[in-house]
């Protein structure tokens, strides 16, 4: 019985890992060692200079593309994290007259997923002037309801002694929000800022609709662009497939735990 | 760019909501204006545009080339103030009347006389040129020569005998024809009707709600069924490589691949236009050119004219240099094309010959996009699901007609 | 009044942005809705309901409203079940554990387009040397143009593992956090009662497990309805998208925004029904949680 699970579970490993492995492989070959007739599963020769061919065609903004994706996932995530945990602190902790009515204008939004209003939200957001613009890209994304929602859950529960202390200390809202209840939340702030990182460097429908200039577009759109049009090497297309992934995985090992929390955080409580 | 000013303007909470208020746009500050093209399949051409545009000395110009699905990469990009000062498409009838594109009449001069009458037809609405053609292109049948002497099969010269010939050409690992992965419900569509004389518009009215229509489109089918056809091939109909790697007896491309497939095949291959289907009907070949437009939302429409004007009327000589000097096109202007010698050597110059007997137009400015979903879904549904075709070419005939009936009044 | 300031010092600015980015939307939205709004976003002439009448006849709409039923009636059973297997195989080991439940985590960090090129140009391109057709190959099959072919519909194959790959790793983690809940006493329980494993599992794992399958069915339901992004990039070409498995955000994409002209008042009233089919599944589900 126990044999038969591990043998059940490696055989699901096994093709989990494939679709990386073929990433990998097919970005490190020659071209014909893709479309072949007969197909090997190891390759006959690994092509390092692959590295030299992606990063030296400027047909294809690698590079570029790379750190515009950086730049938003960052500054979503950083925006996404004050903004909601501010709203989340208020509505949990601040007693105020209309407090219920701004809750419910927050929640209402939670049964709306923001990819079902990406053509109003396009309609506004062009009407700014935001198309192709980093702030197009970043700041319609930031103010997540459900994410607002857990802040306030995770703050109903937090321990009321620790602030009642720092209120004995002479600190208002703002003071005991910075200096005690951030401090002591670390963990949560880390969880639900994995997974918006993530979220945000994954994201390609509201990127494909926004970033029209080269200049502005992520490497998701990067990458679409040349698997709609295949208009490059396959084994680049690969290549930087494989490039792109691989500040995901960095974080994948270094936080898995704060990820997994994150995942348990976000998809129960919703 | 990302420009360090924008990403300034993003630094620190409060700018996350200042800048909302704030509408700074595109900059008139001496940024560069902005061109695009569509991804042309051939080596060169994104290096020589590149090349015109940085040579142009008044004003800097960033070419953008854009891979993929072009056309909805520009239809939003119209609507938005994000997109283009200058690029390549066809006028269409809709973005005309939603006033997106500038009229360029004063921009030709008198080189207006110099460009070929229908062409130029294809970039008129209501009177005004929309568009400066850059470079016309044609689709037509590229043919094996020695595939067909070995089977005996004579080039076909009505639509049964290509569908009898697809037939015949397949062998093993050969098909007897490549018309696209969709199996030609995309390009093979308009060809179809011409093939029984009908049209997509024809004076402002619907051209294919005849019954004649739904046999046009049947004998697609027909071949879709017959196992002749290949399908999932990796370079889609655009791109010769399927014909010149001997995948295929017959492919339907363009002009543009003659020099690749000449380069391959040396003589080995000749070329023909869609054959007619009846008496009633006519061989044909889709022709349309994509013109220089400007985009009525840009914010320096005068200078914007004024590179069109200067790449597309003065400089001949790169006009000449993007018509020729990658894949073949012909030049939309009789002083070049008449002194073109790499189009009278014989395949290419029997595309000359089928566009001055055969032509249809591609994209009229009146066949929008909105009407040619319509007919290419319902082609296609004919095509690969054997939807009744009747039926899928009345229901787009009704479409096409609510749609012309609010373009036209 | 202090409690007022400092209220809206902090929810100020996210309720302002909520304002801005997600309920002025969805107004002009629906006003657009009740619009001929065709290539443009600030039009004039009213057409009342026509739009909605269109969308509730018209096929394209309907069919994508199928093509997602489709993939919904695929995508969530499948993903359910074996994400919950693999819960189960996960935490019934301890060799290795944190190293399976790492394997089957990884592909979250994969985008769709990521996985959408492995899918469509490696394991389903339709050559012979495509991995599914060398498989194929193995059993002397001929090649199949899985992302192609119509008839029969391969590429509902190649959509459903892709994501399938993508997204089991995510529910396997909340079922393990579910399993990990449930009072070790319950299944001493029911081991004292001489239950058998699978007995515990239907009389103990399962009723326990009861709020996270109501949570992970209907963020299964709620995925699959925004589905987008491997229909794009699987499916979709230079020259456009084909006239099959059109979900509804990939219809009202080509509608509103892509080559399909540019009509934002049918956009934007498919929107709206959208919005309200959501709103109102999720509501109905809460109200079925609360009983």
């Amino acid at each position: 019985m126990k044999a038969l699970r591990y043998l059940a579970l490696s055989i699901a490993a096994v093709l989990f890992l494939v679709p990386f492995y073929l990433v990998v492989r097919n970005g490190l070959v020659a071209e014909s060692e893709i479309s072949a007739p007969s197909w090997t599963f190891l390759p006959s020769a690994v092509r390092w200079e692959n590295f030299g061919e992606l990063f030296g065609n400027p047909a294809v903004p690698l590079v570029r593309s790379m750190v515009n994706s950086l730049v938003v996932a960052v500054l979503q995530t950083a925006g996404q994290l004050l903004l909601c945990s501010l709203a989340g602190y208020g509505l949990a902790r601040i007693p105020y007259r209309y407090a219920n009515v701004v809750f419910y204008f927050v929640v209402a939004t939670l049964m709306i997923p923001a990819a079902v209003t990406f053509v109003p939200t396009f309609v506004v957001v062009s009407t700014l002037g935001w198309v192709s613009d980093l702030r197009g890209l970043v700041i319609p994304g930031l103010f997540s309801g459900f994410t607002a929602f857990l802040f306030r859950q995770y703050f109903l529960n937090f321990p009321r002694e620790l602030e009642e202390a720092a209120r004995i200390d002479g600190l208002g809202h703002w003071g005991t929000f910075w200096r005690v209840v951030v401090p002591n939340s670390r963990g949560f702030f880390a969880a639900l800022g994995v997974i918006a990182f993530v979220t945000s460097w994954n994201q390609f429908l509201w990127p494909l609709v926004i970033a029209q200039d080269q200049d502005s577009w992520t490497v998701q759109v990067a990458l679409s662009t040349f698997l709609t049009a295949q208009s490059i090497n396959v084994h680049e297309l690969f290549l930087a497939a494989a490039v792109s992934i691989t500040p995901l995985v960095i974080v994948f090992v270094a936080m898995q735990r704060w990820l997994v929390r994150g995942v348990t955080e976000t998809g129960i409580k919703g | 760019m990302i420009s360090r000013r924008r990403l300034l303007s993003l630094a620190g909470a409060s700018a996350l909501l200042a800048a909302c208020g704030s509408n700074t746009g595109r900059g008139d500050d001496g940024q560069a204006l902005k061109q695009w093209y569509h991804a042309y399949g051939e080596p060169g051409v994104q290096q020589a545009v590149e090349r015109y545009a940085k040579a142009y000395a008044k004003t800097p110009v960033d070419v953008q080339w854009n891979p993929g699905d072009y056309d909805s990469k520009l239809a939003t990009s119209l609507l938005s103030g994000g997109g283009p000062d200058v690029f390549e498409s066809t006028p269409q009838l809709s973005s005309v009347r939603a006033g997106q594109l500038v009229p360029l009449d004063d921009v030709f001069g008198d080189a207006k006389s110099d460009f070929s009458e229908s062409i130029l037809a294809t970039h008129t609405v209501d009177g005004k040129i929309y568009g400066v053609p850059q470079a016309v292109d044609m689709q037509m049948l590229f043919y094996r020569k020695s595939f067909f002497t070995q089977a005996g099969v004579q080039p076909p010269s009505t639509v049964d005998e290509l569908v009898d010939a697809a037939r015949r050409l397949t062998t093993g690992s050969v098909k007897g024809l490549f018309a696209g992965n969709d199996g030609g419900g995309g390009v093979l569509g308009g060809p179809a009707l011409w093939s029984a004389g009908l049209d997509y518009v024809r004076d402002r009215q619907v051209g294919f709600d005849d019954p004649l229509a739904a046999t046009a489109v049947g004998k697609l089918r027909e071949l879709y069924t017959s196992g002749s056809l290949l399908l999932g091939a990796v370079k889609d109909w655009a791109e010769p490589d399927a014909f010149v790697q001997g995948l295929v007896a017959m492919q339907w491309t363009g002009l543009w691949a003659v020099p690749a497939v000449v380069k391959a095949l040396g003589d080995d291959f000749g070329v023909l236009p869609f054959p007619a289907l009846s008496s009633s009907g006519k061989p044909s070949v889709p022709v349309g050119a994509f013109g220089a437009m400007v985009n009525a939302k840009s914010k320096r429409i005068d200078e914007a004219k004024d590179f069109v004007k200067w790449l597309w009327i003065e400089k001949t000589d790169y006009q000449e240099d993007f018509n020729l000097s990658y894949g073949f096109h012909i030049p939309p202007r009789k002083s070049i094309s008449e002194k073109a010698s790499k189009l009278t050597s014989r395949p290419a110059a029997d595309a000359v010959k089928f566009v001055r007997d055969n032509a249809k137009a591609s994209n009229p400015p009146d066949w929008t996009s909105v009407m040619r979903t319509a007919f290419n879904d319902a082609v296609s549904r004919v095509v690969r699901d054997g939807a009744p075709a009747d039926a899928e070419l009345k229901a787009a005939a009704g479409v096409a007609r609510d749609e012309l009936k609010r373009l036209y009044g | 009044m202090r409690n007022g300031r400092a209220f809206w010092l902090f929810v100020g600015p996210f309720a302002a942005g909520l304002l801005v980015f997600v309920y002025v939307p969805i107004g002009w939205s629906l006003l657009l809705s009740f619009f001929d709004a065709r290539n443009t976003v600030t039009p004039t002439e009213f057409v009342g309901l026509r739009n909605y009448a269109d969308m509730l006849t018209d096929g394209p709409f309907l069919s994508s409203l199928g093509t997602f039923s489709v993939f919904a009636a695929f995508i969530v059973p499948l993903t359910f079940v074996l994400a919950l297997a693999l819960a189960l195989l996960v935490s019934q080991i301890s060799f290795m554990q944190a190293f399976f439940r790492s394997v089957f985590f990884l592909p979250t960090a994969c985008s769709y387009v990521v996985a959408s090129l492995v899918w469509k140009l490696s394991i389903f391109n339709g050559l012979r040397s495509g991995l599914a057709n060398t498989v194929l190959g193995w059993f002397g099959a001929d090649p199949v143009a899985w992302t192609v072919s119509t008839s029969p519909p391969w590429y509902w194959l190649v959509l459903v593992t892709l994501r399938l790959w993508l997204q089991l790793g995510f529910y396997m983690i909340l079922f393990i956090a579910g399993l990990q809940r449930i009072p070790a006493v319950l299944y001493e329980a029911a081991a004292l009662d001489g239950a058998r494993s699978w007995q515990a599992f239907r009389f103990v794992t399962l009723p326990q497990l009861r709020t996270t399958s109501v949570a992970v069915l209907l963020l299964l339901l709620i995925g699959a309805y925004q589905a987008f992004d491997e229909f794009y990039n699987v499916l979709g070409t230079d020259r456009g998208y084909p006239p099959f498995a059109r979900p509804p955000l990939i219809y009202l994409y080509y509608t509103a925004l892509g080559s399909g002209g540019q009509d934002f008042g049918h956009g934007s009233a498919g929107a709206v029904i959208l919005t309200l089919l959501i709103v109102g599944v999720t509501l109905l589900q809460g109200r079925a949680v609360r009983r």
